[in-house]
């Protein structure tokens, strides 16, 4: 059943599950939970893999929205053309910002993320006011043209658009976290990283490239908050909103591959629903973070992974045939 | 001084302060090639400080470490790494979140590719197969547990995996920071006969406050009190010597037997 779980039937199940789902929920919640899992999962391979803990995931998802837009604004009209160009353009951002970032271990880590945040707001706010306009932000409506083969300016191509994307990100996440040695290396930074280095591996190459990584999808996502909302304003930089990221990672359990996506799906329904019921709808998502804080710290995909491992053990143990199982 | 190509690791006139205080006093220590050594002191001897300054994590403020006739006293232990010295640590250190056998593939994969950034990300951990890998697992008598958890493991069995992780690298030179401390007898006497199947065959530095497990095991023993080594020799004759007596075994008689 995990190893189900990990393999890659079990991504393109959940996700064929997922866009089924289309015929029950609406379409506007479905895009923005598949764009929000895919923030959500860099920050939560930061959080689960690496032990670095950023409040500053805002930034890096403004780098990306910035891209499609300025680019959308200024100089194309070609929403998938906007996308790539947003992504190599918060790639070479996130190469400089983490030469500096990943020097910081632990708190001071979180701290300056979360102050560069600060600074990359003033910046889209205020400082380049006169390229971004601020709070009133790039207005992209008239900008996009219909593009080929999937049309992003309709609901429904940006909803498979998005979802392919998710795929993608998932499969490359897969990979990263369970195959590759690099994945190994990662685990071990958050576990004994005196250890690694004593094993000779440089661990600041490690954390540079895993920072890199994952607020490269933070700009992916923002990239396609950018087409899908046809704006983008300096409020997706906002600090304020620092702490979802981190809170999706946690519900959904950290460094897991589906805890983004169950932290997604949970947040946004929450904000959903009840915020048609009180205006004060985080207050729910603080007390069931608590609630499933509380049950082992691993969220609830780390959680029903542990119970499944254990169902597992339960069962080789009455049957003493081992398999060998290479991998993670 | 440099003709002394027999001597593999060598430092020399190590001095090393911490504020005020002289950690390490001029120390001039050396190995030979396939020799077995210990270091042994009291706690606070200052053996711990010259260690880490043989594998790369303080650098002294006076003296120089030799590597063959290599001037290391400024490497990082990541390069140190490249020459062949590989060393544990006081506190059992494995990474717990992998799998036994993922722990030796990662040791193993440093030690036999290039591990740059493009290497570990287009490399699966799954196909770091060697037999060397299997060998090593079987002579440390970890295969049967190859698939746990590291977490899972006890201190004595993470002890074991960690100078296994050492020497499936095969390195040059092995340092080992207090492997038996905090170890059952049971453990320490495993711990024993798998260093016993290295004689001969690797250079060995054990840092140990106790010599009475290693001594039939080690060639050479230096001893350190306060600071300064006041001998270093054949063990036998070393542990006899005067200066020893009066001094080590004065201070630390307790400990030591």
């Amino acid at each position: 059943m995990k190893r189900f779980f990990k393999s890659e039937t079990g991504i393109i199940i959940t996700f064929a599950l997922l866009y089924l789902l289309k015929g029950i929920l609406p379409t506007a919640f479905l895009t923005e939970v598949v764009i929000f899992s895919i923030y959500a999962m860099g920050c939560s391979f930061l959080i689960g893999r690496l032990g670095l803990t950023s409040f500053g995931q805002p930034a890096y998802l403004a780098f990306g929205a910035y891209g499609a837009g300025v680019y959308l604004y200024y100089f194309g009209h070609n929403s998938l053309v906007a996308i790539f160009v947003s992504v190599l353009f918060s790639l070479v951002l996130n190469m400089l910002v983490g030469s500096f970032m990943v020097r910081l271990n632990s708190s001071y880590f979180t701290l300056c993320n979360q102050a560069f945040c600060v600074v990359t707001f003033f910046l889209f706010q205020k400082a380049l006011v006169k390229w971004t306009f601020g709070d009133n932000g790039l207005l992209l409506i008239s900008r996009m043209d219909p593009t080929p083969i999937i049309d992003l300016t309709t609901t429904k191509g940006i909803y498979l658009f998005a979802f392919l994307m998710a795929v993608a990100v998932w499969f490359f996440y897969q990979y990263l976290m369970k195959k590759s040695v690099f994945g190994a290396t990662c685990l071990c930074v958050k576990d004994n990283e005196m250890k690694l280095r004593f094993l000779g591996y440089k661990t600041f190459n490690i954390k540079w490239l895993a920072f890199v990584i994952a607020n490269t999808t933070a700009g992916l996502a923002g990239a396609l908050y950018t087409v899908y909302f046809c704006m983008v304003n300096a409020n997706i930089a906002n600090v304020n909103t620092a702490s979802e990221a981190v809170a999706i990672s946690m519900l959904g359990g950290a460094g897991t591959l589906f805890g983004p996506l169950v932290g997604s799906f949970l947040f946004i329904g929450l904000k959903d629903i009840a915020s048609q019921f009180i205006s004060h709808w985080e207050v729910l998502v603080g007390l069931l973070l608590i609630i499933v804080m509380l049950a082992g710290e691993k969220g609830i995909v780390g959680s029903l992974e542990g119970y499944l491992e254990k169902l597992k053990e339960k069962r080789t143990l009455a049957k003493p045939a081992l398999t060998k199982e290479g991998g993670l | 001084m440099n003709s002394n190509t027999e001597m593999i690791i060598r430092a020399e006139n190590i001095t090393k302060r911490f504020g005020g205080m002289v950690a390490v006093n001029n120390v001039t220590f050396s190995l030979k090639k396939n020799e077995i050594a210990a270091l042994i002191g009291a706690n606070g001897a200052g053996k711990t400080t010259f260690f880490n300054i043989l594998t790369g994590n303080y650098f002294p403020e006076e003296g120089k470490v030799y590597y063959k006739d290599l001037d290391i006293t400024d490497y990082s232990p990541e390069s140190r790494v490249d020459l062949g010295i590989m060393r544990t640590f006081q506190l059992a250190s494995t990474f717990d979140n992998l799998k036994v056998i993922d722990n030796m593939r990662l040791a193993y994969y440093r030690a036999n590719n290039k591990a740059n950034l493009r290497n570990t990300f287009f490399s699966r951990i799954d196909r770091v197969v060697s037999e060397k890998i299997d060998a090593c697992l079987e002579t440390f008598g970890l295969t049967k547990m190859a698939d746990r958890l590291t977490g899972n493991l006890s201190l004595g069995e993470k002890r074991i995996l960690e100078i296994a992780m050492a020497i499936v690298t095969d390195p040059e030179v092995l340092l080992l920071d207090e492997p038996f401390a905090g170890l059952s007898d049971g453990e320490i006497n495993e711990c024993l006969d798998v260093l016993r199947q290295q004689v001969g065959k690797k250079t060995i530095l054990i840092v140990e406050h106790k010599i009475s497990k290693i001594e039939d095991l080690v060639e050479k023993v230096g001893v350190m009190v306060e600071g300064v080594m006041i001998a270093a020799g054949e063990t036998k004759a070393t542990l006899n010597s005067e200066r020893v007596r009066q001094e080590y075994w004065k201070t630390a008689q307790d400990d030591c037997y």
